[in-house]
């Protein structure tokens, strides 16, 4: 089984000067790239323990061949003492053994033996002298440990009331740093609006936030925004991300289900609030759940529109079973890092090099996955889908009849057709929509015949699956029991007993996970909102991903999201009420110097419109916005569709052009979050697309019968900007529309030309 | 930027003329290649008809062998000969099939790999594991990598250009950039519209004159350098500022670019007619002008997947391919733009020298994993001769196998690129192009 080498973090160690030379176009243009920080010191599961497990384990580890007593994988053996030596002693690495043994010039004493292959380099045995000097740490990873509490700092302040700002202005104050003044109103507004809706603001809104001078006018806008269902169609579409939603599904799939019910589900589910531990757990598990309702199935939709692979049923059984692998991986994957910021699948051949997830911790998983299948649906009650179910095939057979008959015999035709105008009438809910779910079946892939494979499902029943040695299903290992992660559990390990264990998984994540799993949502939050997370990355809070800015303001959220309810609307709230969120994204040089990338939070960050929002602020300036909600989804190709993009068809194996030329990830797989890029071809679609004319051409079409030239520019502003030009942008703007010929034209062109502007494109 | 630069660079007729290469200070190791042209036949040709003569499959014709006893994806027969016959071509006398009289005089630039194998029987993998180097389909295709690790020596082009006349299996997939920056993903041509402005998506107005739009540039960029301004500056800002006016040349250069008509009649002749002749030559125009990497795909579907009358099938694909494949060697090297440019040949996979049975047995061969040819020309590598032999029959490698790693580890290589440190993190750990494996093909770089 091929799989990909795990970053290999000593290099970056013991060679910062390679890494650098390594920087690329893309992380001068990405600005949201997965980068780690430079390590300052040297940090067991980052640096040491890969190696270990790389070069040590295999005789001194977990596995059976040990020879000796020691085991390099548990703290207590290799520090323990004995005949008054031990394998390491803290910070003495000369007295360590494990030191003489690796440094040995002596063929019998050295390790690992010369015979062995896996002799350590010169870099390598310093990084491990210099980590047993600095104290030879075993600590735990923050992402594992339990949450920072009780440490709100306490100062009085007038900058800042909340406890965000506190934790902030704490770090930001030891860097020496300065905070950014409030925002003014109109920067304010549009930047809530596009936050909370995906929408700027209404001129009647900004009119009205901005005659308020009640110091309460804040916090009634945000609760305005909050309630607004147009917040589901922008937090939704954060979700849609993580579970690489599609439209359309594989065509070697029945297609009866609608996707689009999941998506409305999620969205819906914003609006109303839904407590994230049940929002999570009805994703996972709405079909075992006695208190779910019909209506919670579409939930499934999170598995039920999985990607899915070719499975040639002319190849080998081993080839096909590789492929059935994959896609359990697809889904440990989307799961794992979705849910616990934790990239489980790189244990698929070997135990994860830099995070305390086994092999077994993996199949375990892996299990889960092989005990369920896609499927579709009726959102009805058992009795009522069976009779429907009925009714449909009837109606096919019958159909079939009439294919056979053909078009020119309308008497043979007729009495069957009046049959299936019968069924359709005679079964209530015939036309009852279908999820995309995901049920407990276990699959087998088997030899059919001396030439094919056959793929044999189970319904109901569950497995374990043996470890695939080397991620090889060729090569199987010992069985294992379907069980939650042990790093994550305090005792044995769950057991992922009941059916196919999905909701026991869904359960642990807020038992004895739930501290990680917290993390990892008010994470993912704080980052869209800011535009930069507390972790940038923001779906592996691993060792190798990067340290939180503020672990303790992190902690502390998690804590809370957990005392609310699970409430992300709450936590919305505390984020966008603090003095830290309103702050001016203005620069300023002596700041820029010690914190460029503004890591302490000492302004807010500039953002770029997403797609998305691209397009609905464009509909919206033009007045052409359709608000209809929910449904089937619309072409995005189609120029006169003017619903919400969110609504707008995402095709998994042909995504949308524009929507492509914009950083919309591939729904393939699991996106962590979207990098922006700025080229060209984006900016090709602003220029010269129809649809963005359009819009230019609707708007002109309301500036023109307005009195005056100047009545038109500060109209085209309020609608495109939220905000009233100044001198100069009126005098620019009465050169361009005096100049040129007809009147009309020259209107459209230059409401298009302020389409194309940064101000249109980014959020202060 | 204001009209008078913007008339400066309308002016200029090569684009590329005036861009550096922002590239160089990425190169791991000195490059002998700039450019890559992949001529890539979608179906898998069968390697015994074209460069890798057994004369042992007709002697043993009918009989099956237990060397050619493998599994492949349909069930196939017994041996199967070729009818087409071969002669030792050029100074190197490295033997040609009857097929390709014109690409046969090219031959002494040409080094033709006969041990390529890779994993999977089945057209979807396949064209994963040679674009993407694995089968799964979240990994950045070949091109990609190439765009991350290089740059574009052309800011008005894109850096990978997919030209298809139609959709290759799988489409998009395979040229992805997955998880790397989304500039990075192959630019798809249908080119079977032969209008350029159709190829990029909305490249040209059709409203607006370009004395109207370049009024309309002015006045964002006397707008957009106010509101910079009062922001104190930001680079994000000032890139999207270069990326406007970027765009609004491109209009003129890509259409330029891909304007055949541009071209002398001799060279249209030389070249020839047809889909794949025009994709040849819009190959030149597009790697002259600084795009990194060009694929271009035979055709639609995968037209040379011959389960049936194969030899009927493959003589017309010949016919059609052997013209512009040696009039684009031809003019590459008479423009001097051979030596640095990488040219890559071959299908997902090749076919068997058994009759496939499985529609009927009328005369088809079934793709063939295990061994097959592929030729690399230009760009440092090379030619006159052959690498790696399959067995007597052809089914296998057995000599010098090239698994599909070690073939884009060579590509990479003569890029300047080392494909162990070409990686990118995500999800975190390190991918690379070739995964955990990878092999510089030494002996046949020049």
């Amino acid at each position: 089984m091929k799989q990909a080498r795990h970053g290999n973090r000593r290099l970056t160690v013991v060679g910062a000067a390679v890494a650098m030379a390594l920087a690329t176009a893309a992380e001068m243009t990405a600005t949201a790239q997965e980068e780690p920080a430079e390590p300052v010191r040297v940090e067991f599961r980052r640096d040491i323990r890969p190696l270990l497990s790389d070069k040590c384990f295999r005789c001194h580890g977990p596995d059976g061949e040990r020879e000796s007593e020691l085991r390099l994988d548990q703290e207590a053996s290799a520090k323990a003492v004995s005949d008054g030596e031990a394998a390491i002693v803290p910070s003495d690495p000369e007295r360590s053994v494990l030191i003489r043994r690796i440094v040995s010039d002596d063929p019998d004493e050295r390790m690992p033996p010369p015979d062995s292959g896996s002799e350590l380099s010169p870099a390598e045995i310093a990084l491990v002298r210099r980590w047993i000097a600095e104290g030879a740490s075993w600590s735990e990873h923050w992402a594992f440990a339990p949450l920072l509490e009780g440490l709100v700092p306490q100062e009085p302040s007038s900058w800042a009331s909340g406890p965000i700002d506190r934790f902030v202005k704490e770090k930001r104050t030891m860097a020496g740093l300065e905070p950014s003044p409030v925002a003014d109103r109109q920067t304010l507004i549009r930047r809530l609006a596009f936050d909370l809706t995906g929408l700027p603001p209404s001129s009647q809104d900004v009119e009205q936030f901005i005659g308020d001078a009640q110091p309460e006018a804040w916090e009634r806008l945000v609760g305005r925004y909050l309630d607004s269902p147009a917040f589901g169609d922008r937090w939704g579409r954060v979700w849609l991300d993580l579970a690489r939603y599609t439209d359309t599904t594989a065509e070697w799939l029945e297609h009866t289900g609608q996707a689009w019910l999941y998506r409305d589900w999620v969205i819906a589910a914003c609006n109303e609030d839904l407590p994230y531990d049940r929002f999570v757990r009805l994703q996972l598990a709405a079909d075992a759940m006695p208190d779910a309702e019909i209506a919670d199935l579409p939930a499934l939709g999170f598995l039920g529109l999985s990607p899915t692979y070719w499975k040639e049923l002319r190849l080998a059984p081993d080839l096909v079973q590789r492929i059935v692998a994959d896609e359990w991986d697809e889904r440990i994957d989307a799961v794992s890092r979705t849910f616990l910021g934790l990239t489980v699948s790189c244990a698929r051949c070997h135990d994860h090099k830099f995070d305390p997830i086994t092999s077994e911790d993996y199949y375990a998983l892996a299990g889960v996955f092989a005990s369920s299948q896609l499927s579709n649906r009726l959102l009805l009650p058992a009795e009522e889908a069976a009779r429907v179910k009925q009714a449909r095939g009837e109606m096919r057979q019958l159909e079939e009849q009439l294919k056979k008959l053909g078009k020119d015999d309308p008497e043979g035709r007729q009495p069957i057709e009046q049959q299936i105008a019968g069924l359709r009438e005679s079964t209530p809910h015939f036309d009852a929509l279908s999820a995309h779910v995901i049920e407990d079946s276990s699959i087998y892939v088997s030899a059919n015949g001396p030439d094919l494979t056959k793929l044999e499902y189970r319904e109901g029943e569950a497995r374990d699956l043996p470890m695939f040695v080397r991620g090889n299903p060729a090569n199987p290992g010992p069985v294992v029991e379907r069980h939650f992660l042990a790093a994550l559990s305090p005792d044995e390990p769950r057991r992922l007993q009941h059916g196919s264990g999905r909701r026991d998984f869904a359960d642990a994540l807020f038992d004895e996970a739930r501290n990680l799993t917290a993390r990892v949502i008010v994470n993912r939050i704080w980052e869209q909102h800011f535009g930069a997370g507390l972790v940038r990355t923001p779906s592996d809070l691993g060792s190798q991903g990067d340290p939180p800015s503020h672990p303790e303001l992190l902690d502390f959220l998690a804590g809370e999201l957990i005392r609310h309810n699970w409430s992300l609307k709450w936590l919305h709230r505390q984020i966008v009420l603090s003095a830290t969120y309103q702050q001016s994204s203005r620069s300023r040089k002596p700041c820029e110097a010690i914190d460029p990338k503004n890591r302490l939070l000492w302004r807010m960050n500039r953002r770029r419109l997403e797609i998305e929002m691209l397009r609905d602020a464009m509909l919206s300036a033009a007045g052409n916005l359709d608000r209809q909600r929910g449904g089937a989804a619309f072409d995005l190709g189609d120029d006169s569709q003017h619903r919400r993009t969110v609504y707008g068809q995402v095709a998994r194996r042909d995504v949308n052009q524009v929507l492509r030329l914009y950083d919309f990830p591939e729904p393939t797989s699991h996106s962590p979050h979207r990098v922006h890029t700025t080229t060209p071809l984006q900016q090709l679609y602003l220029l010269n697309a129809p649809f963005v004319q359009q819009q230019a051409d609707s708007l002109a079409a309301q500036l023109a019968p307005l009195t005056t030239t100047e009545d038109r520019i500060h109209r085209a502003y309020r609608r495109l900007f939220s905000r009233e030009p100044d001198g100069p942008e009126i005098a620019v703007g009465l050169e361009f529309l005096s100049s040129g010929s007809a009147e009309a034209s020259v209107l459209a062109d230059y409401v298009h030309a302020l389409l194309g502007l940064n101000e249109f494109l980014y959020v202060d | 930027m204001g009209s008078v630069a913007l008339a400066n660079t309308l002016a200029a007729q090569m684009p590329s003329a005036g861009a550096p290469s922002i590239a160089a200070s990425r190169f791991h190791a000195p490059p002998k290649a700039k450019r890559v042209i992949q001529l890539f036949m979608n179906g898998g040709p069968f390697q015994c008809d074209l460069f890798d003569p057994k004369p042992q499959i007709a002697k043993y014709e009918g009989d099956r062998p237990e060397a050619v006893d493998l599994r492949t994806e349909r069930k196939t027969a017994g041996l199967r000969a070729s009818p087409f016959r071969f002669q030792p071509r050029g100074e190197s006398g490295v033997p040609v099939s009857e097929l390709l009289p014109q690409l046969g005089g090219c031959i002494d630039d040409i080094c033709v790999l006969r041990s390529v194998h890779t994993e999977n029987p089945n057209h979807g993998p396949a064209l994963l594991l040679m674009n993407n180097g694995t089968i799964l389909p979240t990994r950045p295709s070949m091109g990609a990598w190439l765009s991350y690790g290089l740059g574009t020596e052309n800011e008005s082009l894109p850096s990978f250009v997919v030209l298809c006349p139609g959709r290759p299996v799988r489409f998009s997939i395979l040229w992805t950039s997955a998880f790397l920056p989304a500039e990075h993903q192959g630019t798809y041509i249908n080119h079977s519209h032969p209008e350029p402005d159709k190829l990029i998506p909305f490249l040209r107005n059709k409203t607006h004159s370009m004395e109207q739009q370049q009024r309309q540039l002015e006045l964002m960029s006397r707008l957009n350098r106010r509101h910079r301004e009062q922001r104190g500056g930001d680079q994000q800002l000032d890139a999207r500022i270069r990326s406007m006016e970027t765009a609004f040349r491109m209009q003129f250069a890509a259409t330029e670019a891909f304007d055949l008509n541009r071209e002398s009649k001799s060279v249209r002749e030389a070249y020839g007619e047809g889909h794949f002749s025009n994709g040849c030559l819009l190959a030149r125009r597009l790697v002259e002008r600084g795009v990194r990497f060009v694929q271009v795909y035979y055709g639609n579907g995968q037209p040379w997947d011959t389960h049936h009358t194969h030899d009927d099938r493959c003589r017309k694909l010949c016919l059609d391919a052997d013209r512009p494949m040696a009039a684009l060697l031809t003019d590459l090297k008479r423009r001097g733009l051979l030596e640095d440019t990488l040219v890559i040949w071959g299908g997902e996979f090749g076919r068997t020298p058994t009759t496939d049975t499985s529609e009927g047995g009328k005369g088809g061969r079934d793709h063939n994993h295990y061994g097959f040819t592929m030729w690399l020309a230009g760009g440092g590598v090379r030619g006159g001769m052959t690498y790696g032999e399959t067995d007597d029959f052809g089914f296998k490698a057995v000599e010098n196998p090239v698994p599909l790693p070690d073939l884009h580890a060579t590509i990479l290589h003569q890029l300047g690129l080392n494909h162990e440190r070409l990686t990118y993190r995500y999800a975190g750990r390190d991918f690379r192009l070739t995964d955990v494996s990878g092999r510089v093909l030494n002996d046949i770089i020049a």
